[in-house]
């Protein structure tokens, strides 16, 4: 398995609606990611960025093609599986943060441990040092209406890696923060990419912080268009 | 798990407090209504049935006339006479005790006070029948029954406006002309169901009693008590035979008396309340399924309220039935809250209503119980679909939801 990418795309088509309003968002993707690279995925609004993004946190699966995550033809799990796969190997961080309302720091990162059946002082311990990583310390008791955008998209994070997930899917993590917490945002990423070995794949609109990660996909019409190496093919 | 779903059910019904109390309103009104009905309603067959057991106990009352047929009014009713009760006592086995009676209505006068009371003319075994006590004095001896001596024996309300709490034995009270001393008190029993003052009475010889007060030698009814080893209904068939001989009726004639068994009479009369509050208690089990739909209702609205939420814990793997049983726990737990709730108002109304009514307040641990059932089982069913319809969500449709 270890040989074996941990994300793979095998002409993965996803297509949508019926007939004539039928609508092909991707249209035969390859595209492999192994363990512990920072991907930047962007492209044009339609261009199937989003489909790939939730075929890749196992959220949805290919009309026709294979996915595989860690070797494992996820696109023919079923919901239960799929579910079970994102719990244990997969955090989540989006552009509007999606916390629990009136629901305080760490009983929002707590929640992925509750899932998986961890017992109340573990669950609590974990959840506080995952605060910790995010440098948030201080803050554990405050809801997300008491904290700025930052914090709560630190609170997110921090709820994406306490389960010490194996994938990070970002969903435009810095969509709606101002410059200096975008780039403090990308800091917090890519020191968790490089201390943790954690892999990241995370959509971005913006070319600098694309920038951020070692590789950049773009996508266009369903396709890949570039697949770059480096952080100067973003611009 | 399931007490961090509980906990998270409640935190979810006090952030909406309003609003969870409103759809909690269906089900206590229900449950509450329920319990009422049920408890009142037993309240009230147990006063029904002592009503009647204080009339005596295992008691057969035989009376002059057919009461019952459509031809009761053709036919003049011979009276019962003396003479049949004492054909019982000589002939009948399985009796605890034997009494004829005659009564009437009049005026009893001592000094200035006076009083209607009902004036009942027997013999001693009549306290037996009737299942009465003594509360002082004693009752008629051998020769004052036979010979109709002016003695008597008077009930608490008779005491109460002749003497207060005063001793009324040794006293003499006029009965309708008749002078007659009070030689004992009779043990009070209160009003029957019937709204009927049972202490307003006054025993008398029956000899006394047809001689100075009836004018006649008719006698009203005879009393049979059944003994602890003979139910009524093994009892009642022998005193017909032995009266129908006694009082010489033809073979195929039908009987000229009509006997009463009070045991039947009490059993009919609790099974017909029984049934009232059964019916009583189903309107308000509508009440309930009222409640039902109202939770149901708020689950629809909160599920799609919290669509958002239920998309991030699927997304960072909630299983369906994760979902499912977070909305189920949250809708059984109003519902059992608003049963709760519900069961203390109910109980509170009931014992209002046997203080007002002054029946027992008698409330069953097998309803409470089968009200949290049942409000409980009405959250789950009502809860089911909503629950069910969170649970299905897809979490991308969920997450992009507004």
């Amino acid at each position: 398995m270890s040989g074996a990418p941990l994300i793979n795309f095998d002409k993965v088509w996803k297509t949508y609606g019926e007939g004539e309003a039928r609508v092909n968002a991707l249209a035969g993707v390859d595209l492999a990611i192994p363990r512990g690279q920072f991907v930047a995925i962007m492209g044009p609004s339609g261009s199937g960025k989003s489909t790939a993004m939730n075929i890749v946190g196992c959220l949805d699966t290919p009309t026709a093609g294979t996915y595989s995550f860690m070797g494992v033809d996820a696109g023919r799990l079923d919901r239960g599986r799929r579910a079970t796969l994102r719990n244990l190997h997969i955090g989540f961080v989006f552009q509007g943060y999606n916390l629990l309302p009136r629901t305080t720091a760490v009983e929002n990162v707590e929640l992925p441990l509750i899932y998986r059946g961890v017992a109340h002082t573990e669950r609590r311990q974990l959840a506080m040092q995952a605060l910790a990583e995010v440098g948030l310390i201080g803050r554990e008791h405050h809801t997300p209406a008491e904290l700025s955008g930052g914090q709560q998209q630190r609170v997110a994070i921090a709820r994406a890696i306490v389960s010490r997930p194996t994938l990070l899917v970002a969903d435009e993590p810095t969509g709606n923060l101002d410059t200096a917490r975008s780039h403090e945002i990308m800091d917090l990423l890519t020191r968790l990419n490089q201390d943790l070995g954690l892999t990241i794949v995370m959509v971005t609109h913006e070319p600098d912080i694309a920038a951020y990660a070692g590789r950049t996909v773009r996508f266009l019409d369903g396709h890949v268009a570039s697949d770059a190496r480096t952080a100067e093919a973003a611009l | 798990m399931i007490w961090e779903t509980i906990r998270l059910a409640l935190r979810s019904v006090r952030r909406n407090a309003l609003r969870s109390f409103l759809t909690l309103l269906g089900i206590v009104i229900g449950v509450a209504a329920v319990i009422a009905m049920l408890t009142i309603g037993s309240g009230t067959t147990q006063k029904v049935k002592a009503d009647i057991s204080k009339l005596g106990s295992n008691l057969l009352v035989v009376r002059s006339g057919r009461f019952n047929g459509p031809r009761s009014s053709d036919t003049v009713a011979r009276p019962l006479e003396e003479k049949d009760a004492e054909a019982l006592s000589r002939q009948l086995s399985g009796a605890r005790a034997i009494a004829p009676a005659a009564q009437k209505q009049v005026r009893a006068v001592f000094g200035t006070e006076s009083l209607v009371t009902g004036v009942t003319g027997t013999e001693s075994a009549f306290l037996e029948a009737r299942d009465w006590t003594l509360a002082s004095g004693r009752v008629f001896s051998e020769s004052e029954t036979r010979s109709g001596a002016g003695v008597c024996l008077i009930g608490e309300t008779v005491r109460q406006q002749f003497f207060g709490a005063g001793d009324p034995v040794g006293e003499a009270i006029r009965v309708n002309q008749m002078s007659c001393q009070v030689i004992g008190l009779l043990e009070a029993k209160g009003y029957t169901g019937f709204g009927q003052d049972q202490d307003n009475v006054v025993l008398m010889p029956l000899h006394a009693f047809q001689r100075r007060i009836a004018g006649n030698r008719n006698v009203d009814n005879i009393y049979v008590a059944a003994d602890e080893a003979t139910p009524t209904s093994i009892l009642l068939p022998r005193v017909e035979g032995i009266l129908r001989d006694a009082r010489r009726v033809p073979p195929d004639g039908e009987n000229d008396f009509d006997i009463r068994d009070m045991t039947q009479i009490a059993d009919t009369m609790a099974s017909a309340t029984a049934t009232m509050t059964g019916m009583l208690g189903a309107v308000a089990g509508v009440s309930l399924l009222v409640g039902g739909i109202g939770i149901m209702n708020i689950m629809l609205v909160s599920v799609t309220e919290r669509t958002r939420e239920i998309g991030i814990r699927l997304a960072i793997g909630a299983h369906e039935r994760h979902i499912l049983i977070q909305f189920l726990v949250e809708a059984t737990v109003l519902s059992l809250l608003g049963g709760i709730i519900g069961i203390l108002l109910g109980l509170s109304l009931a014992g209002l209503a046997a203080v007002t009514m002054s029946i027992p307040f008698a409330p069953s641990p097998a309803v409470i119980l089968l009200a949290v059932g049942f409000s409980a089982l009405i959250g789950m069913v009502f809860g089911f679909f909503p629950a069910l319809r969170g649970a299905r969500l897809d979490p991308i449709e969920a997450l992009r939801h507004e």
